[in-house]
């Protein structure tokens, strides 16, 4: 009968297994590294805490033909003009909460998590709180008590009460204008934000 | 470096997509088949199969604006699925052989 | 008065445990499983079965719970709210698989190392501490459900990271009883004797565990937290868990249908050579829209293009097969399950995942009912349907080997359940397509991802009625589950053809 050629043989495809599982493992652990230092805060991609005290824009840059994120002058949050230590943990108790409160199981962050409530990377843009001088106020109202300052877009769908105490509800704040600053590929494509001109 | 789908290309990128993997496994299947049963019509089936891979792979090129070196992807494709059928069957000939002991 | 009252507690209880005694053991009696038809390794093997069923049934219910607070949102509002449900939903998922796993490892872990488990009575205990804290985490997200903004509430209710929101506490557990079951494994096949199977079980374990203390930490950044948390998931479900299944399928085939081990040995690396060639980097396909660097648009595109590579040399494989050889199979349904995990796994992750991963067209399906419709029939193609084709092989051989094969007794049940199961499952993808589309049409291509566009959409009579549809299809789930309990329960009762030896060909 015939031999087996070498390149059917299972010692060849052992060690093709182990050559293959450990070369695309070791790219990843470079890429890995490569992405986490350009994803630091504070980084080009993701933008350091303090940011908060910053104007947060998305507009379509024509030349790179996706939606990027703008930060313009000052403009601080709840009038208050953070140090970057006390920003980092005003957005350190935010996503704490969002974590704590279960949000990612309604709504998507980043477009990851549950499909029942909308996504919440640009939630700080979002032309749903009507005009930049209500936007903060009514943030934290609504965070505070869903049920009776619900924006329920005619769907009947409300946010139910998470017992959020006013000092978790402008952390959360706090953490969804940070997180509008991330450089996302132009992802969600084709926002239009609070700032836009009608 | 990436140009979206346009609104109108939505449903032909959905589409030609799912067809790419569909007829890939349709050539295989039928690639396979014309090895275990020697029939002409069936390796000219295989090979339609084939065909419509590279008219989907086309039209999802245009659609999702590959360029550059998008278009490695397509040729992967193209180049890929044509011949991976074909060395998964020489690969199970011969391990499938009874090697003298 | 008082001790009076104490006494008329104890005395119910205790009439209650008698009750129930008495009727697990008319259950007992009725569904005549001997268990002496298997040896203690095996014994351990069908707890974990047992399990999975269970949460299998979980899975189910809060999914419908789920599915039902699409059309009426005030359904258990504010008692058990979506969020809530949807997170018991995929988390017994997640874990009825693994049960599931387990269990399939310990059932042939002493047939392929040719000696006892090890460890034996350490696995029992271990499945006993996974079991009672599945049980208290479940409780804690029923009862508790959410906690303050501090750290305990993610070390003690839950973590809020989709698929992994268990506590930090049960992680550590989980990490524990891993290792013991680790440890099971290389202990046996140390005492008795190794092979290519036991080896790729082996390193795809200490992947699987390792893999999992990468969700374990608690990250302020967002990119980096989100960056973690897939390479677990991602990891897990496209990496290490399909080569699990390879390692299943690998022993199942040679002990079923009796081929050689040299053979699917060889077909095991092939395998592991595609899976991890194209999975591990295939990761990149989730690192599009989270802030991560712009080469992961090529990265994950180029990879995701060639994750259905495997599946393509299946097809080849199951041809070549079939002409090679006329099988003969004494276990029907475990035979029809395997095939239907075979179409499952190519439909589900192949054409259903391939369809909406390019980032050109992944930037307006990210995030909407498109994942979903993915997850749906992935998750259940691919590894629902291994884990129910080997639950018949327990069922099989529990019953002392007996013939399951042409002919058999009440084999519509079955032949039902299989077909209402994927029927089911199929319904809701469709249904669940049907609202992906229209939502990345009208909300993320037209409205451009607002919150008004997001409610415009939901509200769209298209996607309502997809959410009806979904349900009715939920419920036809729910049935054939039930037909699946009752005929695993049942099936071979009575039978007393043996099933046939099976020879190397």
């Amino acid at each position: 009968m015939n031999e087996t050629p070498l390149w059917a043989s299972e010692s060849f495809w052992k060690k093709t297994a182990i050559w293959v599982t450990a070369g695309s493992f070791l790219i990843l652990v470079v890429l890995t590294m490569d992405s986490l230092s350009k994803t630091s805060a504070g980084s080009k991609r993701v933008p350091a805490y303090n940011v908060i005290n910053k104007k947060i824009d998305y507009q379509l840059n024509k030349e790179l033909h996706k939606s990027m994120p703008v930060i313009g002058e000052n403009e601080f949050l709840f009038g208050k003009e953070y140090t970057e230590e006390e920003a980092r943990q005003l957005v350190d108790l935010g996503k704490k909460t969002t974590q704590a409160k279960n949000c990612m199981n309604c709504h998507t962050l980043l477009g990851n998590g549950a499909y029942y409530a909308p996504d919440l990377t640009k939630a700080w843009l979002d032309k749903g709180w009507i005009s930049k001088e209500t936007r903060e106020d009514m943030m934290v109202k609504f965070l505070m008590d869903p049920e009776n300052n619900a924006r329920t877009f005619g769907s009947n769908r409300k946010m139910p009460n998470l017992n959020i105490t006013e000092q978790e509800a402008k952390a959360i704040v706090a953490f969804l204008k940070w997180m509008s600053s991330i450089d996302t590929n132009g992802f969600p494509s084709n926002f239009k934000t609070i700032e836009a001109e009608e | 470096m990436i140009e979206p789908v346009a609104l109108q290309d939505f449903f032909i990128t959905f589409f030609s997509s799912a067809l790419i993997i569909l007829a890939g496994a349709s050539y295989a299947l039928l690639f396979a088949w014309s090895k275990v049963n020697p029939n002409f019509r069936i390796k000219i089936a295989a090979y339609v199969s084939y065909a419509v891979l590279i008219l989907s792979v086309v039209e999802l090129t245009q659609a999702a604006h590959f360029q550059g070196y998008w278009l490695i992807i397509s040729l992967a494709m193209v180049i890929g699925y044509f011949f991976a059928p074909i060395g998964i069957w020489h690969l199970c000939v011969k391990t499938h052989a009874k090697s003298t002991p | 008065m008082n001790t009076s009252g104490l006494n008329g507690v104890i005395q119910q209880a205790a009439a209650l445990s008698d009750k129930s005694r008495l009727y697990l053991n008319n259950f007992k009696a009725w569904v005549q499983l001997d268990s002496s038809h298997l040896s203690d390794g095996r014994q351990l093997a069908v707890k974990y079965f047992t399990v999975a069923v269970i949460l299998f049934f979980a899975q189910i219910l809060f999914g419908l719970l789920a599915a039902m607070q699409f059309i009426f949102p005030g359904f258990l509002y504010e008692i058990l709210d979506f969020s809530v449900n949807r997170m018991i939903h995929i988390n017994a998922m997640v874990v009825w698989m693994l049960y599931g796993f387990i269990g399939c490892v310990y059932w042939f872990i002493e047939e392929e190392s040719g000696t006892e488990i090890v460890g034996l009575k350490l696995g029992n205990i271990a499945f006993w501490v996974l079991t009672g804290a599945v049980t208290l985490v479940v409780l804690v997200y029923l009862l508790v459900q959410i906690g303050p903004g501090k750290d305990s509430s993610l070390w003690f209710i839950n973590e809020g990271r989709e698929y992994i929101e268990a506590p930090r506490w049960a992680d550590i557990g989980i990490v524990v009883v891993m290792l013991i079951f680790f440890y099971n494994v290389v202990a046996t096949f140390s005492k008795g004797k190794w092979s290519g199977i036991a080896g790729v079980l082996t390193l795809d374990l200490v992947a699987l565990a390792g893999l999992y203390t990468a969700g374990m930490f608690y990250m302020t950044n967002i990119s980096h937290d989100q960056y973690w948390w897939w390479w677990v998931i991602h990891l897990w479900v496209e990496a290490t868990w399909e080569v699990l299944v390879g390692v299943i399928m690998a022993w199942s085939l040679m002990k079923l249908l009796a081929v050689r081990r040299k053979i699917v040995e060889t077909w095991l690396y092939i395998e592991v050579a595609l899976m991890f060639g194209s999975g591990i980097l295939g990761l990149g396909h989730h690192y599009f829209w989270i802030g991560t660097p712009e080469y992961w648009l090529t990265v994950g595109g180029f990879f995701s293009a060639l994750e259905p590579i495997p599946l393509v040399a299946m097809v080849v494989h199951a041809v070549y097969d079939s002409g090679a050889h006329a099988f003969k199979n004494g276990n029907h349904p475990a035979l029809a399950w395997i095939i239907a995990q075979a179409f499952g796994n190519f439909f589900g992750a192949g054409v259903w995942g391939f369809m909406h991963t390019l980032p050109q067209i992944n930037i307006f399906t990210h995030g909407t009912q498109w994942s979903a419709s993915h997850g749906h029939l992935a998750f259940f193609g691919a590894y629902a349907t291994i884990n129910i084709a080997f639950f018949y092989l327990a069922i099989q051989q529990w019953r002392g080997n007996v013939w399951m094969g042409g002919g058999s007794q009440n084999a519509w049940r079955w032949k039902w359940a299989l077909g209402l199961l994927n029927g089911g499952v199929l319904g809701m993808t469709i249904a669940l397509l049907i609202a992906g589309y229209e939502q990345s049409f009208i909300e993320r291509a037209v409205e451009g991802s607002t919150w008004g566009g997001y409610f415009t959409a939901q509200n769209h009579p298209s996607f309502q009625s997809a959410m009806v549809w979904r349900l009715l299809f939920g419920g036809m789930t729910l049935a054939g589950f039930i037909l699946l309990v009752w005929d695993l329960l049942t099936i071979g009762k009575g039978e007393t053809r043996k099933a046939p030896e099976i020879v190397e060909i």
